[in-house]
């Protein structure tokens, strides 16, 4: 489907073209929901509403604009409202709350925090599944290469080429690194 | 021989590196602080799909149940409208809300007092695997638990072991089975979780086959929202 139809047949409310834009960018607008609020349920709410305010403004979408950033303003927008409604719901005396409550310690992301999250999603998305894994257990899961190449079953020589050549790329993708 | 951009890598995958200016490490680290953060990687529910394009579905059907009809002047607002033009008509429209008024009293009163129940409501929607259901839902708080009367159409009347489970599921995940029925027409449900927190709402088909867990076979899905 073409760019130009699928943002038309979108604002008919056109259940593939939904389902089109939902799967080229639901995970992002997801990452940028789960990073404002950090809870699975909060940022699957949060992802509901930005397609349906999304649809609601797709008339005054200006056809020029890429569709990724539009959507992750939406979405950091639609966060951050639920985040401050989370925040006034939670009307609990302030010495029951946990000392490490996000409500007390974090404030709304800016801007620029959600587009790097992203821009890093979009580039770990596009590695191969097996470069993916490495960098997925070494930074999310925090393992050593040592313990990633028992845990695959592989030599760490195979752990740190692998790992070598996606943070290349990752580093390329993300402008971190001169060519 | 390793070149400055190789250090940045190795650096990046981990590995210690003295090669690099206090500049480059902390422009590096951010990118690690990125990599290791949570929301990179969180997958969204499978079904998440089906309820953001059944959202926009039902969202589409109010906006075209919604649309004014075409009028040739310009629209007065709505209190003008609604004010009658005739002492005749006016008089039938204030013995209709006064007879609005005393059946509203007789109702408050004899439930006891002036509050309301708490109540939410939502639009349903089918999914892809029943793409012509849809209905909706009033949720209301009552002492018993929170009372559900949903009204779907779409959906075939199942029986011979197979029947459809209701389900609220709150922010964490966390199912909670409300009822079991076999035709989506005219249905009661009833919820001890309270809605407030169990909001997302949906209906899965069933084999009567001793597994008590959610099938998985999602066929209406809805999001409750308070009535103010």
């Amino acid at each position: 489907m073409q760019e130009g139809d699928l943002r038309a047949r979108f604002r008919q409310g056109d259940p593939d073209a939904v389902r089109s834009v939902y799967r080229s960018h639901g995970r992002l607008v997801y990452a940028v929901a789960y990073k404002v609020l950090g809870d699975r349920g909060l940022a699957e709410e949060a992802v509901q509403q930005t397609f349906v305010k999304a649809w609601r403004a797709a008339q005054s979408f200006d056809e020029s604009r890429e569709l990724g950033p539009w959507l992750a303003a939406i979405a950091r927008r639609v966060a951050i409202d639920l985040y401050r409604r989370e925040a006034i719901r939670a009307a609990d005396p302030i010495e029951s709350v946990p000392v490490g409550a996000p409500a007390l310690v974090a404030a709304p992301q800016s801007a620029e925090a959600i587009y790097d999250v992203w821009e890093v999603r979009q580039a770990v998305d596009q590695l191969p599944p097996d470069e993916q894994e490495v960098v997925r257990l070494q930074h999310l899961d925090g393992f050593t290469h040592t313990q990633i190449a028992e845990r695959l079953g592989v030599a760490v020589g195979t752990v740190k080429s692998r790992s070598f050549r996606a943070h290349k790329r990752l580093a390329t993708m993300l402008g971190h690194l001169r060519e | 021989m390793s070149t400055p951009d190789d250090h940045r890598i190795s650096y990046l995958s981990g590995e210690p590196v003295d090669a690099l200016t206090p500049r480059e490490r902390a422009e590096l680290d951010e990118l690690r602080t990125l990599l290791e953060s949570p929301a990179t990687w969180e997958e969204p529910d499978p079904g998440l799909e089906d309820l953001v394009v059944s959202a926009i579905a039902a969202e589409a059907q109010r906006a075209t149940a919604a649309e004014p009809a075409p009028q040739k002047t310009k629209k007065a607002p709505i209190w003008t409208r609604w004010r009658p033009r005739r002492p005749a008509i006016a008089f039938g429209g204030f013995a209709t809300a006064a007879a609005a008024i005393a059946v509203a009293l007789v109702i408050a009163l004899g439930s006891g007092g002036g509050t309301q129940p708490l109540q939410f409501a939502m639009v349903v929607s089918g999914t892809s695997l029943a793409p012509d259901a849809h209905g909706n839902a009033t949720l209301t708080k009552t002492e018993s638990g929170w009372r559900i009367e949903l009204s779907a159409t779409g959906l075939p009347h199942l029986a011979n072991g197979r029947y459809y489970q209701a389900w609220l599921k709150n922010a964490a995940g966390i199912l909670v089975p409300v009822g079991t029925f076999n035709d989506a027409e005219n249905v009661t449900l009833w919820s001890g979780a309270p809605v407030t927190q169990f909001r997302a709402f949906s209906v899965t088909e069933q084999l009567a086959n001793g597994n008590p867990v959610s099938s998985g076979r999602r066929v209406l899905v809805g999001v409750a929202h308070p009535v103010h």
